[in-house]
């Protein structure tokens, strides 16, 4: 039987589970499922037997734990010989009547970006098991239960790099559609299908109908066979035990819909039986299978994201800034090794809408391979966009094709004939994209036909590899206008050519048109409306310039590629225009002020406190009527729930400078009461949380009080000691801990016991106004209710 | 007893909580364009700068009484509350989380010059996902438990909180190695760097 020409013919039925199986059919806890397979023979030969019985076309060795690293914890070493007599003992039971699967499950651990174990350990310890499968004979692979997209690639390297055979990958997903490191099926199944499986989908954790929404989400991106193996059911607790309690009958019932969702193959995982696998075959006797629609697919993954490269969707913009060419900061960083400059640049890059992100490490005298591989890894952890990897040297685009846990885009491939062959050949193993540079020998094709002659040559070698145009985005290669006049003129008719012609996606590096002219910024942006009108579909840009970005958004209003321009407007939708902006409108320099402590704006208020103050207005007033208003009013906002707690900081953060610059001509005419008012701040003794007390303690400078702030951690002894000193008549303390708290008793106990005249104000995450009360103390649950007790409190 | 250490638990940004923990409501709080804009930019250069680690380990319980389960080395956790989730199980899980130094020393440095609004961002986010990594970890055992027909109980239970008191921080902490992701606990048990967490969840029987 040939699996390739089943799939062609009709639905294939999957075998249902086998460990629940083994376990329904005597198998004990805590034993090694694979080696009690082995030893009971009849058992396990019994349930592959079965299976066919019921019509599955393919059944799965039970191997699905027989890898070194699951092995060991029962203190077997020959995985080879575990694995080639499994699949044996498959073969033997299916007697030719159905394809055997060799079941590659999970290790258990981690592969690195993701976790400790090295990704080409992982990819060894796979080849380990499947070279004991293909000893046993089995006709396919499958690679199942795969909870990490990393994991799941290592496994499908490994298989690909042994043999070439079909080999099938199933993904296990939450209830919330993605795996736990966050990817979701389109992501994986991208990543997969691109990487060489044959045959993709998701098994267990879920039931048919939940099931097909997930495979329902896939089929418009399958460019292969999509798998379900649903569980029965999700399982119940039934006197202590958790059953799967889905009838057979049921579980049939819902099979339509997963071939209706897309689903080519399908069978069962946990709790189904052989009989829930006979029922779903006649259930869906008759039912036309579904047609794999898509040859290829434009599209990029990382390990969480995915983005579908569209010629009539919004222009893409890859983000160009983690380049170290003409950035010292970045090139030093690189060579020392540090990543915190790429990791910024990245996400910042990312929140100012790069749809992908460029990645250069190429300066001089360092390890280039190892140093855009600790980026990756960095990015594949910290960003979700796809990354372009961006290198002129192949066996450092191969180095990171095979870590980066998703389709990457090769920047780029060009004619040059032995640098060609290796980077298709790359791209293919590893399923990439490619942006193909439109050069052939070692000068850049100026005119059109050139362009287009160079174009053919690397297309066609591509298609002779198997890729197809969808895996390709040209570069349209723009020169400097200073150099080559009618750089733009060309460049335009090449996108136009290889989008409404070839049906090509495009890409260009913007800023170059511009080199050695001034005001480059508006040669940029113009260039930019008229590449996308002509067809661009990427462009390689500095995401955080705001002209290029605010061109791209309109251009893609105008060419109706935002539909309704719901982006636009939700971009520029709270942008709103100063009134003192406008020419000829006069603010008062008080209301300026009121405004930036409203607003948090510390950078500006000290400005308008020194024109004011420059302008005659008396300190006493600026503080009393304008600032502590605004203040106050802030609070009011903030007790509404209007303003939260960043709006409140920066309130409070911008009437401390504010503060500074009246204060020193205040001539002591400040609050009688906040000057002579001693508020002593601690976090008690065993705790050591504080950001509450800071904050209290930076809303009561505000206000004028004196606060002295031990810290945290802080005994009752030193706290006694510090009132005695200061003579704080006010002290607040502060807690995080249920155990804690207790040691605020232990204070206001031992001041009442000296004889201490001071008065107690407590707060913090578990303290309430009952237990505060309970201990004789005041009560605050914020920084603007410490403020006001301690008012009412030193009036 | 199989300790598994997560050198990097990658969760989704928990936007909805840390605004929420940042007093924002919904319908009400009202937060400008460029305050959004400045505050999801700290939130991402928190993410950055967090190192989300963890590490748990399944336990056997070796019996339960009402206010005591004893495991398999021995080991007494006194709680009643405790007895009463995990009655029933036939093992339990430590789970721990931090997110590392960094971030902590970066709240701190920010208070002192005078940024405490992005000092409380910091806050939120690390008090957030540190949570959130123990969800990762407690999906990732419910993920390989459901297998063998086991899963976890869904409550789970922190020291500190109820009767469950705060020393039992040390048995947890050391069991699971803590010190090999960088946490320590002061003589009070609390953990240090701030940002780190523990949790005890019940394996219900096959």
């Amino acid at each position: 039987m040939n699996i390739r020409k089943l799939l062609d013919k009709r639905l294939v039925i999957l075998d249902g589970a086998t460990g629940t199986e083994l376990q329904r059919r005597g198998m004990p806890k805590g034993v090694c499922p694979e080696v009690w397979a082995l030893q009971n023979r009849d058992v396990s030969h019994a349930i592959h037997k079965d299976y066919v019985s019921s019509g599955s076309d393919v059944i799965y060795a039970c191997t699905f734990g027989a890898n070194r690293l699951k092995l060991s914890q029962y203190g077997i070493t020959d995985i080879r010989k575990i694995n080639r007599d499994l699949a044996k003992l498959a073969k033997h039971a299916a007697k030719g009547k159905a394809i055997v699967a060799g079941d590659i499950g999970p290790l258990g651990k981690f592969i690195e970006p993701f976790g400790g174990l090295g990704f080409n350990e992982a990819v060894d310890i796979f080849k380990e098991q499947a070279r004991g499968l293909l000893d046993g004979g089995v006709d396919i692979l499958v690679i199942e239960t795969m909870i990490d997209i990393q994991e799941a690639r290592a496994a499908l390297i490994a298989c690909k790099e042994l043999k070439d055979m079909f080999v099938m990958v199933s993904m296990t997903f939450e209830n919330d559609g993605r795996t736990i490191n966050g990817t979701g099926p389109v992501t994986a199944l991208i990543t997969l299908q691109g990487l060489g499986a044959d045959a993709v989908g998701c098994n267990c954790s879920m039931g048919p109908k939940h099931m097909a929404g997930i495979i329902k989400n896939m089929k418009p991106y399958a460019a292969v066979p999509l798998l379900a193996k649903p569980n029965a059911g999700l399982p119940i607790l039934k006197g202590g035990h958790a059953v799967f309690d889905m009838t057979a009958q049921r579980f049939a019932s819902l099979g339509k819909a997963l071939v209706k969702a897309g689903a080519n193959m399908i069978g069962g995982c946990c709790g189904t039986t052989p009989a829930h696998i006979e029922g779903l075959k006649k259930k869906v006797k008759g039912q036309r299978r579904p047609r794999v629609e898509i040859e290829g697919i434009s599209a990029l993954s990382s390990a969480r994201d995915h983005l579908i490269l569209d010629r009539k969707k919004p222009l893409i913009v890859v983000g160009e800034c983690i380049n170290p060419s003409g950035k010292r900061a970045l090139q030093k960083e690189l060579s020392e090794q540090k990543m915190s400059l790429v990791r910024h640049l990245a996400s910042e890059q990312k929140r100012n809408g790069a749809h992908l992100i460029d990645v250069n490490a190429g300066i001089p005298g360092i390890d280039e391979s190892k140093v855009m591989r600790e980026m990756i890894s960095i990015m594949a952890v910290s960003v979700d966009v796809p990354l372009v990897i961006d290198s002129s040297d192949p066996k450092v685009i191969e180095d990171v094709l095979r870590l980066y846990p998703g389709r990457a885009l090769i920047n780029s491939i060009s004619g040059e004939k032995k640098k060609m062959d290796r980077l298709l050949s790359v791209a293919k193993k590893y399923g990439s994209m490619f942006i193909l540079l439109p050069i052939s020998g070692t000068t850049v094709p100026l005119k059109l036909r050139d362009r287009k002659k160079a174009i053919k040559k690397v297309y066609l070698n591509a298609l002779r590899r198997g890729f197809v145009k969808k895996d390709i985005i040209v570069d349209c290669m723009v020169l400097s206008l200073a150099s080559y006049p009618s750089s733009a003129k060309v460049t335009m008719d090449t996108i136009q050519w290889c989008d409404q012609t070839n049906g090509f996606n495009t890409i260009l590096g913007l800023s170059n048109i511009s080199f050695g002219l001034p005001n480059r910024p508006s040669v940029n942006a113009a260039f930019l409306a008229m590449a996308v009108s002509k067809g661009l579909t990427c462009v390689i840009a500095n995401p955080l310039n705001d002209e290029v970005m605010s061109i791209k958004r309109a251009a893609d209003v105008l060419l109706e590629k935002d539909r309704n321009a719901e982006s636009f407007i939700s971009h520029f939708r709270n942008i709103t225009v100063r009134e003192d902006k406008l020419k000829g409108v006069n603010i008062p320099v008080e209301t300026s002020i009121t405004r930036c402590i409203l607003e948090g704006n510390k950078d500006d208020v000290s400005g308008f406190v020194k024109e004011a103050l420059e302008q005659g207005r008396p300190a006493e007033v600026l503080v009393s009527e304008v600032m502590i208003p605004a203040i106050n009013q802030v609070g009011d906002l903030y007790e509404k729930k209007e303003y939260f707690l960043p709006q409140l900081i920066a309130s409070a953060e911008t009437m401390k400078c504010a503060f500074k610059i009246a204060e020193p001509q205040l001539e002591h005419k400040q609050s009688e009461q906040a000057k002579e008012t001693v508020v002593l701040l601690a976090t008690v003794k065993g705790d050591i949380h504080d950001i509450g007390k800071n904050i209290i303690s930076l809303m009561l400078r505000n206000h004028g009080f004196q606060v002295i702030d031990l810290g945290k951690d802080v005994s009752s002894e030193k706290i006694i000691k510090e009132v005695k000193k200061h003579k704080s008549p006010i002290v607040g303390l502060s807690s995080l801990m249920t155990t804690t708290m207790i040691n605020m008793k232990e204070v206001i106990d031992k001041a009442k016991d000296e004889g201490i005249d001071c008065r107690f104000i407590v707060g913090g995450a578990v303290v309430t106004e009952l237990y505060a009360r309970s201990i004789g103390a005041e009560y605050a649950s914020d920084g603007v209710s410490a403020v006001r007790a301690v008012k009412r409190m030193s009036s | 007893m199989d300790i598994q250490f997560f050198d990097s638990i990658s969760v989704p940004v928990p936007l909805n909580m840390i605004y929420a923990r940042l007093g924002y409501k919904k319908g009400k709080t009202d937060i400008g364009a460029a305050m959004r804009k400045r505050v999801d930019a700290q939130i991402d250069e928190a993410m950055n700068i967090i190192k989300l680690r963890g590490s748990a380990a399944m336990i056997d319980i070796k019996g339960i009484d009402e206010a005591r389960t004893v495991l398999e080395n021995n080991i007494e956790l006194k709680s009643v509350e405790l007895a009463r989730m995990l009655n029933g199980c036939g093992e339990l899980l430590f789970m721990g989380s931090t997110a590392g130094r960094e971030i902590v020393d970066m709240i701190r440095g920010k208070s002192r010059v005078n940024d405490m609004a992005c000092a409380v961002v910091y806050d939120a986010v690390a008090s957030e996902v540190v949570d959130k990594a123990i969800d990762w970890i407690s999906a990732l055992y419910n993920r390989r438990l459901s297998r063998e027909n086991k899963r976890l109980t869904r409550r789970r239970y922190s020291a500190g909180y109820g009767d469950f008191l705060l020393d039992n921080q040390k048995i947890i902490c050391e069991t699971l190695m803590m010190k090999k992701l960088g946490v320590g606990l002061t003589q009070n048990y609390m953990l240090v760097p701030e940002k780190s967490v523990t949790a005890v969840s019940g394996i219900l029987k096959a």
